[in-house]
């Protein structure tokens, strides 16, 4: 009997209709077809996604995929966010740059978050990457204002440069006077991390300038607020901006000319920056107010009424970002004012204060819930919170993709019943079906996680604190959560009996982070021995496991997937479990 | 519902998640049954430092989750209301450089830091001891964190240019007068 081939398609067809295919899932679903679509789509993929920078080498990725023209990267767990990973553990990008420096040479967007990157990392990728258009520094550190005029000076394609809460080192401010006076194509610029001497405000004023595509841009708090209209003037075609410092005396010239700059910003929808914002001067972003989608008011300590009438003027927000002092009050403004609302943060001005400062409690999230029907993110602290009032939320946004819930006091039971939450998150999980994100907190006993295991079926990251009764909790999550990606806890007693039932579906996950709970060293061996493609790394600065028993607890424990084995780069505080330690030792 | 999970394996036992965590450098205690870490309150007569001190004392590492860029954004906007609002001027300008100069007796070189990421006296002296690295001379276990502590003290230059002890004044009061830092040992 004749073989007749499936397809007569030329691979520049596939190609061709690969090429409508951007998301890496059913990129990843068409290069497992049969061999020939593996081969043809890896020739053509131009976009990787690495979630971990250990999960595989550079090597590897640069062996399967050939051509990329845009890479991201993560390095360290999320909880480094909140100084629970030391310094020196790892993330840097530089084997990365270098091998993909001879690889890659048309790369044009490099995003990296929570990485370690150097001086040296930005002046090789300057020196490689002629056609770079786009460099996102999300959360990174170990550079200064030098790696930065690298890059002015050596990038002329570069339409991006976002430095989103990293870390620099300020060396000098005169970074910016490196991009050549020839150099036009800038489009957005987030510099708003940057401390005192790190920006020439000269060199920013003429950089604007001559850059008449520049729709973002997000300056530093040191920009005085009367220089912010001359600054404006230069760029009215800006859709999102993000102000220096919002305090000044408070003079008739320097508000007028405020006035008239944010009135010719015709396409300004984003507003953030707002650094020490005094009252007096919020009246002139109000010609800008009816238009606005975006407002962060995160690093303003304007309190009510100020804040309350300000929000009252943007009816079409979709994103706000405040501190509690809008109170319960002031979310009642929102939630009747702005209908289009679809995430809301609301962050604490004194999280560590023994006493509230502010009167903001689960009312005004109830109030939001239930104004607001398009609300699909949440991120709300406060100090106290019922089952009663989660129930309603549940019920009035069963839209929610994210819900992340900070009670200050991480072990607070329903002020109005003294139950543990278990009722009220069991209802979130219940009645948000398209939950992917959510972290708990207060009084929670295991019967929360049982709750979420049966429902919480596309859960992808679970953020856990202080919370449940035993192991059975664990399990609930690992056994029922089908869709969970990353796991993160800390101050929880679980420990070995559910890690080590579910071992298998650590490896359908990207990483598990566990912090002062009870897993034993001899649990993390065992698993590094039966797992050889996770990666179980042990942290702890008192000293090496082996000098201690196997059923003490480890302090702090980080399990992720690999294909690319044990790393080479760990500091002397964290150890692998791999198969050669667990013998080595016994 | 009860669910049984096969293993063979020991388990540690089952209240072993409480057990403390000080570690060197900037882990505290994150047992929050318990009232007191050790820390000695025979510092604290003001009630406000009290009141400060008693979130803290929790030693709630991570907790609350708050960004620590966040935190220092933030910190840095609440002293520098309290300075403007000691000038009599509504609103400051940007924010001056919070690092402060830290001398330790017998120590020939000066360090700095950053006092604006801290809220107590315990986590400055902490942090501070981990950078004079005074641990590896009283190795942890052969005495307690609270007793390395304890032999030396920390006081500081004001800005009158006089030298007190830091742990005799509330955080905030130190905060506003601190001009530099010394580290001595504890006589007696």
């Amino acid at each position: 009997m004749q073989k007749k081939t499936a397809y007569s398609f030329p691979d520049e067809i596939l190609e061709h209709v690969f090429s409508f295919i951007q998301s890496d899932k059913d990129r990843n679903a068409a290069s497992v077809v049969c061999k020939s679509w593996y081969e043809i789509e890896r020739w053509c993929r131009r976009k990787v996604f690495v979630g971990n920078c250990y999960a595989v080498s550079p090597t590897m990725v640069i062996r399967r995929f050939p051509d990329i023209r845009s890479i991201e990267l993560k390095g360290k767990p999320h909880f480094a966010d909140f100084n629970l990973v030391p310094d020196g553990w790892g993330g840097y990008v530089l084997p990365w740059i270098s091998k993909m420096a001879g690889a890659y040479p048309w790369l044009e967007e490099i995003r990296l978050k929570r990485m370690v990157v150097t001086d040296e990392s930005l002046e090789l990728v300057a020196k490689s990457f002629t056609n770079l258009q786009v460099l996102v520094l999300f959360s990174c550190e170990g550079f200064s204002t030098d790696g930065l005029a690298a890059i002015a000076a050596g990038c002329k394609n570069l339409r991006e440069l976002d430095l989103r809460d990293s870390e620099v080192d300020d060396l000098s401010g005169h970074w910016l006077n490196h991009f050549p006076d020839t150099y036009t194509s800038l489009v957005s610029l987030n510099i708003s991390c940057l401390g005192s001497d790190d920006v020439s405000f000269s060199a920013l004023e003429r950089l604007v300038g001559r850059c008449p595509n520049l729709r973002r841009l997000l300056l530093n708090r040191e920009v005085p607020l009367d220089k912010i209209a001359n600054l404006l003037s230069r760029a009215p075609q800006l859709i999102e901006f993000g102000t220096g410092t919002y305090a000044a005396e408070l003079r008739s010239d320097v508000y007028s000319n405020l006035v008239e700059a944010f009135c010719n910003c015709k396409e300004l929808k984003s507003l953030s920056g707002f650094w020490d914002a005094v009252p007096a001067y919020l009246p002139v972003i109000y010609s800008v107010c009816s238009r606005l989608t975006s407002l962060n008011l995160s690093y303003a300590p304007i309190q009510n009424p100020d804040l309350t009438k300000l929000v009252s003027q943007c009816p079409s927000l979709q994103r706000m970002l405040v501190l509690d002092y809008i109170e319960d009050s002031g979310l009642e403004v929102l939630a009747s004012s702005c209908k289009d609302l679809q995430e809301l943060r609301v962050f604490p001005s004194d999280p560590f204060g023994e006493e509230p400062n502010v009167s903001l409690t689960e009312k005004g999230l109830v109030a939001v819930s239930s104004g607001c029907p398009k609300l699909q993110s949440v991120l709300y602290f406060c100090r106290q919170m019922s089952n009663a009032a989660l129930v309603t939320i549940a019920q009035n946004c069963p839209n929610f993709t994210r819900f992340r819930l900070c009670l200050l006091d991480p072990k607070i039971a329903d002020y109005r019943t003294l139950q543990p939450l278990d009722v009220g998150f069991g209802a979130i999980v219940e009645h948000c079906k398209d939950l992917r994100r959510l972290s708990l907190s207060g009084l929670l006993t295991d019967c929360v996680f049982e709750y979420i295991g049966m429902h919480a079926k596309k859960l992808e990251m679970l953020s856990v604190a202080f919370a449940g009764e035993s192991d059975l909790a664990l399990h609930h999550v690992l056994s029922g959560c089908e869709s969970l990606r990353k796991l993160e806890i800390m101050n929880c007693p679980f420990g070995d009996k559910a890690l080590l039932a579910n071992a298998a579906k650590l490896e359908t996950m990207r990483s598990l982070w566990m912090s002062s709970c009870s897993v034993s060293l001899g649990a993390c061996k065992m698993l590094g021995q039966k797992m050889p493609r996770l990666n179980i790394e042990v942290m702890d600065e008192k000293g090496p496991p082996d000098s201690r028993a196997e059923s003490d607890p480890v302090d702090k424990l980080y399990i992720y997937r690999s294909v690319a084995g044990p790393r080479f780069d760990m500091p002397p505080f964290v150890w692998t479990m791999d198969e050669d330690f667990a013998s080595e030792l016994s | 519902m009860c669910m049984e999970l096969q293993l063979g394996l020991a388990l540690p036992g089952s209240d072993t998640w409480s057990r403390p965590l000080l570690k060197l450098g900037l882990y505290e205690d994150i047992n929050v049954n318990r009232k007191k870490r050790g820390f000695d309150h025979g510092y604290l007569e003001d009630e406000f430092s009290a009141a400060s001190f008693k979130n803290y004392e929790k030693g709630l590492v991570g907790w609350p989750p708050v960004e620590t860029w966040r935190r220092k954004k933030l910190r840095c906007q609440v002293h520098n209301h309290m300075t403007a609002a000691e000038n009599g001027y509504c609103g400051g300008r940007a924010s001056k450089s919070t690092y402060v100069k830290v001398k330790m007796e017998g120590v020939v070189i000066a360090r700095k830091i950053d006092i604006s990421i801290h809220q107590s006296f315990e986590t400055l002296t902490t942090t501070l001891m981990t950078m004079f690295d005074i641990f590896s001379h009283f190795p942890f276990i052969f005495g307690s964190v609270d007793e390395n502590r304890r032999s030396f003290k920390l006081t500081y230059q004001d800005k009158e240019g006089d030298w007190l002890i830091a742990e005799d004044v509330p955080w905030r009061t130190f905060v506003r007068s601190l001009k530099c830092l010394k580290l001595i040992r504890s006589r007696g």
